[in-house]
């Protein structure tokens, strides 16, 4: 079926699943087959916030100070979300957005993308502080091969999705032959490669970013690179977030909340889902002794960071109903947690930054003696 | 142990017995009675401190946003309306 920007057909969206239905018309939400999209996209605009209000000038000094082991384990952690958040800025997009048939999800998924570009821009606003030409670090981010695994790992199921979505749309059901090579497109596979793609992006927003994000946090632990930290703080808040959407997706369709067609092949592909989850596990722990190659740094190590790993997989794969993999029991970096609260993360300068707003701050307490030496 | 009978009781994992104090969400009760419960965001959004609720009803002091199943519970934005049976995972 052809993609058209506004189908001119009456729909009841009510009625449509979430994927592959007709393609969304008005965008609306007055009424929602699935409001929880509707109820996160008004969560994560609440969290808006801006690269620039976080003052990162202070940790140009802490950068120089770090080892050479430290140093590597920070722009490679920097290089790394730069890539996860290259690819979530432009993807969920592409991937998504030709094959949805609801509004809420549509919407949904547009604020979900918008977000991870401000993180890409965060990225840069990190990195222009810390070097005088960040470019030597950008450009790393395509010819290292560390990343290049990864991305690889990452990108595969979202380009095998949009391939097949454009030829189905351009070319209809059926058997395909582009550049010698021929393709079976039918929407059972269609559906069965969203699958896939909708848990290789859970599993991104799952585990991918978390040891980078330890690794943030325990230089923060040290007083070291605070700035650095309250902006990774307030991207781990927002994929917190998108993760959310992406286990309801996934629930929605296991628990045949949506199309039944999908009930069946969480099902049949339960499988494939966990290996998939798996291997982000694997290649996150492989990316944790890359990290530590040249010296661990002070309050972590690759041990450690590969047993929070598997602590956070088993949180992460018991709520799609993928059970608990690892041994690991309790939290083994219990100080996270306070990076990961929602209340501890504010940007505004009357809050935390500047200590000299607070100082002259007006007394609101006002007692019945504050009035005794006034005569009416 | 002796417990108030207006206040609402929580058991936690068939062993652990406490009566709630009225006031705080259920993740800082149970943090309170020194239960490891995992928790994130504590606002409802992330998910870390899904628990299965076993028996009684809570009400929710911030709208859930992330999934939990029909018998599950996000014990860091609901309190309990009457006594209630928990499962920490």
């Amino acid at each position: 079926m052809k993609y058209t920007t506004f189908n001119q057909q009456p729909v009841d969206t009510m009625k449509e699943s979430m994927f592959f239905g007709m393609p969304v018309n008005v965008a609306r939400y007055d009424q929602q087959r699935h409001p929880i999209f509707e109820k996160l996209i008004e969560k994560q605009i609440s969290f808006f916030w801006r690269p620039e209000e976080v003052d990162v000038s202070k940790d140009r000094v802490d950068f120089l100070k770090l080892t050479e082991a430290e140093k590597h384990i920070f722009t490679s952690n920097l290089k790394y979300q730069t890539l996860l958040d290259s690819i979530q800025g432009r993807s969920p997009n592409i991937a998504f957005l030709p094959i949805i048939s609801i509004p809420e999800l549509e919407t949904w998924v547009e604020t979900w993308s918008f977000f991870e570009t401000i993180h890409s821009r965060s990225y840069t606003h990190i990195l222009r502080n810390l070097f005088s030409d960040p470019s030597e670090v950008f450009d790393d981010i395509v010819l290292n091969t560390e990343i290049q695994k990864r991305a690889t790992d990452i990108s595969k199921y979202y380009d095998d999705l949009i391939f097949h979505t454009q030829l189905y749309q351009t070319h209809g059901i059926g058997t395909h032959l582009v550049d010698g090579k021929t393709y079976n497109v039918n929407i059972r596979l269609l559906k069965e490669k969203l699958f896939l793609c909708m848990n290789s992006v859970n599993a991104l927003e799952a585990v991918r970013f978390y040891v980078s994000f330890a690794c943030t946090f325990a230089f923060a632990e040290r007083e070291l690179m605070e700035g650095n930290s309250k902006i990774i703080r307030l991207i781990a808040r927002d994929e917190n977030i998108h993760l959310s959407s992406t286990q309801h997706i996934l629930n929605l369709w296991a628990k045949g909340k949506d199309d039944p067609e999908m009930a069946e092949i969480a099902k049949e592909k339960e499988g494939e889902a966990k290996e998939i989850f798996l291997l982000a596990v694997e290649q996150e722990k492989q990316w944790a002794n890359y990290l530590f190659r040249d010296g661990s740094m002070l309050g972590l190590n690759e041990e450690i960071l590969c047993q929070y790993v598997e602590y956070i997989a088993n949180q992460r794969m018991s709520a799609i109903g993928l059970g608990k993999p690892f041994e690991v029991s309790s939290n083994p970096l219990p100080w996270m947690n306070n990076y990961l609260v929602s209340d501890n993360v504010q940007v505004a300068p009357q809050e935390t930054e500047i200590s000299s707003y607070l100082v002259g701050q007006i007394d609101s307490e006002v007692d019945s003696e504050d009035f005794q030496e006034f005569e009416l | 142990m002796i417990i108030d009978d207006k206040k609402p009781k929580i058991c936690v994992n068939a062993d652990t017995w406490f009566a709630y104090n009225g006031e705080d969400n259920l993740l800082i009760a149970l943090e309170k009675q020194n239960i490891d419960v995992h928790f994130h965001c504590r606002e409802g959004f992330c998910g870390a401190c899904r628990t299965k609720l076993i028996k009684g009803n809570v009400n929710y002091v911030i709208d859930p946003l992330a999934f939990i199943d029909d018998d599950e519970v996000l014990v860091c934005c609901c309190v309990p309306t009457g006594d209630i049976e928990l499962k920490t995972y």
